[in-house]
């Protein structure tokens, strides 16, 4: 289910690119030309563009928006320090933050007609999903060096035929649901609203949706980044 | 971020998460079970390795069930040091 007017892909069709009409392009310049490819960048834009218009210049003394970032990354630092302490948190803060604000971002924007949600699409919240899946064993086997493997033998070595396989599925049971809660939540926002939009758009019937809708955006956003933080502070600590 | 609304964080993305890590869990044992059967051996060992792959499925989701337990257990003991 595609928004009805999406401003970039008109804009881009006006320029003479290939703008694809089904859920997948087929030569190289129309997978760019996806929507949720545009959005990405204009989010990445837009978090550039407003970061750099509050925080050109830093003072001693903030004003409004230093004062509004720092509130946001002080709250963010110490919400992780808290879940996986200091340490941790100083080193992996830059990807996690940046996860948090382009997800929030990326989900309140589909809210302006006109405008859609990247996170809507499978191929977004999977890229984001794997990118965490494969940090969090990275730092597993940083932290641990080989014996990252006790994570998953259990504790005893009679069960480890039993317990093997479980916890690989688990595992992966991870990466599924990560990816498809976002997705599924977004998504069902989305065309909720187009939805009703068609139906009965001039009697704003959109706007009871679109404040739950702010909310889904929010707690969704929380919820990816705090599981992140959990695995991240599960692969680091010692095996039971 | 004050206390009640960390808390509150907490615990929707547990509760909020188990219902999809059950189901892809079991989705993925299922999965593999009849991928094993089906296009590994060919269908000779027709109906086991989907069953013993439903069975691992449904022990990985009552695992990370039970996991999100343990947590708050260790962590409610946790926070009763702590005072």
């Amino acid at each position: 289910m595609e928004h009805p007017i999406l401003f970039i892909s008109i804009i881009l069709e006006k320029l003479g690119l290939p703008v694809p009409h089904g859920p997948v392009g087929h030569t190289f310049i129309e997978q760019l030309c996806e929507p949720y490819m545009t959005y990405t960048w204009f989010v990445m834009a837009f978090l550039l563009f407003v970061a750099k218009l509050t925080l050109g210049n830093l003072e001693m003394i903030p004003g409004k928006g230093q004062n509004f970032w720092e509130l946001v990354v002080g709250g963010m630092d110490s919400f992780f320090a808290e879940n996986m302490g200091q340490e941790m948190a100083d080193k992996m803060f830059p990807m996690i933050a940046t996860f948090g604000l382009y997800i929030v971002v990326a989900n309140l924007i589909g809210l302006i007609p006109g405008f859609m949600s990247p996170t809507a699409s499978i191929n977004t919240t999977l890229a984001l999903t794997i990118i965490v899946w494969i940090t969090h064993h990275i730092i597993g086997v940083r932290a641990h060096g080989w014996s990252y493997y006790k994570h998953f033998i259990g504790p005893v070595w009679w069960l480890i035929p039993l317990l093997l396989p479980i916890e690989l599925i688990s595992n992966f049971a991870r990466m599924i649901s990560l990816s498809i809660r976002l997705f599924g939540n977004i998504m069902a926002k989305e065309t909720l609203l187009a939805i009703l939009f068609m139906l009965a758009g001039a009697f704003f019937a959109p706007l009871p949706i679109m404040i739950l809708g702010v909310l889904v955006s929010v707690v969704q956003a929380m919820v990816f980044v705090l599981l992140t933080v959990v695995y991240f502070s599960q692969a680091q600590e010692h095996a039971h | 971020m004050s206390d009640v609304k960390s808390e509150f964080v907490h615990l929707l993305a547990n509760y909020g998460h188990i219902g999809f890590t059950f189901a892809a869990a079991i989705v993925i044992g299922l999965g593999g079970g009849i991928y094993l059967d089906q296009k590994v051996f060919d269908g000779s060992t027709a109906p086991w390795f989907t069953f013993i792959g439903l069975a691992l499925g449904i022990a990985a989701g009552y695992k990370s069930l039970f996991e999100i337990l343990w947590l708050n257990k260790k962590q409610e003991k946790g926070s009763d040091k702590k005072e």
